[in-house]
């Protein structure tokens, strides 16, 4: 109570969760310890007597059970649970220990498969927004005379992003893949 | 029977489980404890390694839920090993007795 709390900005993607987590843990070294947030916004208690490890964790599609299953069992490996950014992003602690970089994800075979699930998240995102979008396409293209610059190129715009967002990030989980198996 | 060789050769952390669970049956924090034991602390299996891996096992049938004892925590699930857990884990055991004495017999052939 009556710590002070700080807000910090800062876009992140799934794929960048790593960078994130080094940010975050970088704070917490300088004394700002993360109390809830998100994909843009954070915020932080100011409380320079505690350094934590933090880590991020994606897990898709767990039940109230199964989530309360994971959590334990985090819990019991010395894992705080503090929050969620979307309900796949799950956000732990630890205390920090000098010498010490622990990990969720110990061997290459598990952070592998890790990888792979995010890949597919994004592939599967990708693909739901492709059929979308041709749907939409072949129902109102024939109605859009007219509209073309109100309506038809503004969303195609949005979806041209959306599809290079999810492009860069198949990209570059296929990288992160590729460096540790080979 | 599940397809036992189709899950070989086994991760250090899936054989460590199994091994761990074939002795007795056992909740995620036990199977941590046991598995840093066995190895003198090499092997130490992170909690989303562990979970994942958990997930697995019970997927292919290797391992199963076990019955929480009463009076303990029900929050935390316990395991326990399957006869295709077993039957993995000979065959496993197998495969490495053949590296280690294919190995040994080419860098110390006087024992042999």
């Amino acid at each position: 109570m009556g710590k002070q709390v700080e807000t910090k900005y800062r876009l992140w993607f799934s794929w960048q969760y790593e960078q994130e987590e080094k940010w975050i843990n970088e704070l917490s070294r300088q004394g700002l310890q993360w109390k809830r947030g998100g994909i843009i916004r954070n915020e932080f208690e100011r409380d320079a007597s505690v350094r934590y490890t933090y880590r991020l964790d994606y897990q898709l599609g767990l039940n109230k059970e199964k989530r309360e299953e994971y959590l334990e069992l985090y819990r019991d490996a010395g894992w705080e649970f503090r929050g969620n950014c979307t309900p796949a992003w799950f956000y732990f602690r630890r205390a920090w220990r000098p010498e010490e970089d622990p990990q969720l994800y110990t061997d290459r075979e598990s952070l592998v498969t890790h990888y792979k699930r995010l890949r597919s998240m994004m592939a599967v995102m990708l693909l739901i927004n492709l059929f979308i979008m041709c749907l939409n396409g072949i129902n109102l293209l024939p109605r859009a005379n007219g509209h073309l610059w109100g309506i038809v190129i503004p969303v195609l715009a949005i979806y041209a992003l959306l599809f290079l967002l999810l492009g860069t990030g198949v990209v570059k989980m296929n990288r992160k893949i590729k460096r540790i198996t080979s | 029977m599940a397809d036992v060789k189709g899950m070989l050769p086994l991760t250090e952390a899936f054989y460590y489980i199994l091994i761990a669970l074939y002795a007795q049956p056992s909740h995620g924090y036990g199977i941590m404890q046991d598995v840093e034991g066995m190895s003198d602390g090499r092997v130490k299996i992170g909690a989303g390694t562990l979970y994942t891996a958990l997930n697995t096992l019970l997927g292919k049938g290797l391992i199963d839920h076990y019955p929480v004892p009463e009076g303990t925590d029900a929050r935390r699930k316990m395991y326990s090993i399957t006869q295709d857990g077993r039957d993995t884990v000979a065959a496993e055991m197998k495969r490495l007795e053949e590296l280690l004495a294919s190995g040994r017999r080419i860098i110390h052939p006087e024992e042999a």
